[in-house]
């Protein structure tokens, strides 16, 4: 995670470091840090959980603990009994009243979204943090388990989820890598291979035409895409009207040979849900990349 | 003067051409071009070039042309050095519809069909049609009125804005990308939309310019001088607010052009609109077309919004021009 507090190393605060994380783990149920480098304390596992994210909800229910949420932001949608949930709002418009009035232990939420400066004056516990990468998906499903006192669920998940991206790839061992471009909106932005779904094309055995040097999320100069030639389109905008149609419409794009081959995948909202969430759905977000891959797999 | 601009955005609009994230040679550049004229597209780099890169360069052009020449007939129209195309509302319009359209696009299917261009352009003539009605007394537009009215509007719909954008965060890079301006998917159809707007507006313009002189000695004189002064002042709000509306639809709302370019070539030439509206329109096409240049190539194959350009670089150096021509006085 990019956050982590930064430690004197000298032998002496070295010690005093050593008894104080001692001292603190051997106090309280659960100490975990957050992506802010903010150490996270609750003494007794959270029972009354808010999640202000998708991703944070998925986790919790993947834990099995989906009956401690009480309340969750207004885009969680999966599982879909949190549906009936009481909706917060977004991460960064949170209806803070009512949040408060559902009297949670402990809120789970965005970074950025500010949350924790208004609720911890509150008394209430916040944890921020968002996975951008596949191994934090695991580091952030570990602290959200320590604060619900569940980390051998949590351990018992991340080994199946493992094993099956593990058995997966071998699906994908063999075959020469497609060229893929993954299309976040018409702009165009792009993911590059750092980012959370680049790294998911990877895995899926498709060889992304966005190189690491343009960033995790590049805006994409067109004419290099049509250069790029790639064998296939990923549009995860189709949900907004992107579609084999308005690709081929665009100035140039006829002449790529996806567009010609028709490879073209319009993803659905559930399925760009599933690509975008960083959290415990990934070996399924995998799976569905390299189904979709398959035929181009030569 | 005017010879050597039209010679310069030549070679400024054949080096765009010629340059982009894709490396294509000279002779390849050439040959695209040559063969594009004739309706034939043999390999890969005249696509690159005639397909993608040429409608990009052109729109770039004819969109900076007409901000430009929006923005110093408004400059002239309303006396005011700090008017812009945007002056009154076309941008705020223009963006609240586009961002509408992007954000509820999926649910609403009929804003999808008529596409962010269609529905940009509207909003802009509709928001700009509202600040006339409120300032109008009568047959006459009262300038500060209107100008009051426009700023209004304005905020109020860029705040409406924001609320859309903040509504689906996923699509708030989207909206944002379109704010900054983006020449990204030209094609020749919209080239085609500004150029015919720009056929009726550039002659209105030339013709305009004793007019706008006559406007800056104060709109009592002008009138004893024998200007129909109310008339002029609803013509050119019209002709701006369609050239300004094309424009914004079709790029986004890429700011600095029309309030710059007009005052870089008041700095050079002087006040006078027989050389002030030439040269703007065609200093504005060379800028913009550099802009974007820059905006694919900085980063290549990355981008950078073009709206980010024109302000980064053209307000630095703007500040030297103003700098040195105080210096000379």
């Amino acid at each position: 995670m990019p956050c982590r507090p930064w430690f004197p190393v000298t032998l002496r605060s070295s010690l005093t470091w050593l008894l104080v994380l001692l001292f603190t783990h051997g106090l309280a149920q659960g100490t975990v840090t957050d992506d802010l480098g903010r150490d996270v304390t609750l003494d007794v596992p959270a029972t009354r959980v808010v999640s202000m994210i998708p991703t944070h909800t998925e986790k919790v229910c993947a834990i099995g603990a989906c009956d401690r949420l009480v309340g969750v932001d207004m885009f969680s949608n999966y599982p879909t009994e949190v549906q009936a949930l009481p909706s917060l709002g977004s991460a960064f418009e949170a209806d803070v009243e009512a949040l408060v009035a559902l009297d949670p232990d402990l809120v789970l939420t965005d970074e950025y979204s500010g949350l924790h400066d208004v609720l911890e004056p509150l008394g209430i516990a916040v944890y921020v943090g968002t996975p951008q990468t596949v191994v934090e998906v695991w580091e952030v499903t570990r602290d959200v388990a320590t604060l619900l006192g569940l980390q051998g669920e949590a351990e018992a998940l991340i080994r199946d989820a493992i094993a099956r991206v593990d058995a997966l790839s071998e699906r994908v061992a063999m075959g020469a890598s497609p060229s893929v471009f993954v299309e976040l909106d018409p702009s165009p932005y792009s993911v590059g291979p750092q980012s959370y779904l680049g790294e998911l094309l990877t895995l899926a055995g498709g060889a992304n035409v966005v190189a690491a040097e343009l960033g995790a999320f590049p805006l994409v100069d067109p004419e290099y895409i049509v250069a790029q030639d790639p064998d296939v389109l990923l549009l995860l905008d189709a949900p907004f009207g992107e579609s084999a149609d308005t690709v081929r419409a665009r100035p140039g794009w006829r002449a790529l040979s996806a567009v010609a081959e028709g490879a073209i995948i319009e993803f659905t909202q559930p399925q760009v849900d599933l690509l975008n969430r960083a959290g415990p759905r990934l070996p399924e977000a995998l799976e569905l990349l390299i189904d979709v891959l398959e035929e181009y797999r030569r | 003067m005017r010879t050597g601009s039209l010679a310069a955005l030549g070679v400024v609009l054949l080096a765009a051409l010629a340059v982009g994230s894709v490396a294509v040679a000279p002779g390849d550049v050439l040959g695209a071009i040559l063969r594009g004229l004739q309706g034939q597209v043999e390999q890969a780099s005249d696509v690159i070039v005639w397909q993608v890169r040429a409608p990009r360069v052109l729109l770039a052009a004819v969109t900076g042309a007409a901000l430009a020449l929006a923005g110093s007939a408004y400059q002239a129209v309303f006396r005011n050095p700090l008017a812009d195309p945007y002056l009154l509302g076309a941008a705020s319009g223009a963006g609240f519809g586009a961002a509408v359209t992007i954000v509820y696009g999926a649910s609403v299917t009929w804003l999808a069909t008529l596409g962010v261009p269609t529905v940009a352009f509207v909003t802009a003539l509709v928001t700009v049609s509202l600040a006339v009605l409120m300032a109008r007394v009568g047959g006459t537009l009262p300038t500060v009125s209107l100008i009051l009215a426009g700023v209004v509007l304005g905020s109020s719909l860029s705040a409406g804005t924001s609320f859309v954008m903040l509504a689906d965060q996923e699509r708030t890079a989207g909206v944002l990308a379109w704010l900054l301006g983006s020449f990204a998917f030209a094609n020749w159809r919209d080239v085609l939309v500004l150029v015919t707007i720009l056929v009726l507006a550039i002659p209105a313009g030339l013709a305009a310019r004793r007019a706008f002189d006559l406007m800056l000695v104060g709109e009592a004189s002008a009138k004893q001088l024998g200007l129909p002064v109310e008339r002029f002042k609803w013509l050119v709000v019209v002709i701006a607010t369609l050239l300004t509306a094309a424009a914004v639809s079709v790029a986004g709302v890429i700011g600095f052009v029309g309030l710059v370019v007009p005052h870089a070539v008041r700095l050079a030439v002087g006040p006078e609109h027989r050389e002030l509206i030439p040269l703007s329109i065609l200093w504005g096409a060379a800028f913009l077309v550099l802009a974007d240049l820059a905006a694919r190539t900085v980063l290549a194959p990355a981008e950078l919004p073009v709206g980010v350009v024109t302000s980064l670089v053209g307000g630095p150096f703007f500040l030297i021009l103003l700098r040195r021509s105080r210096m000379r006085a």
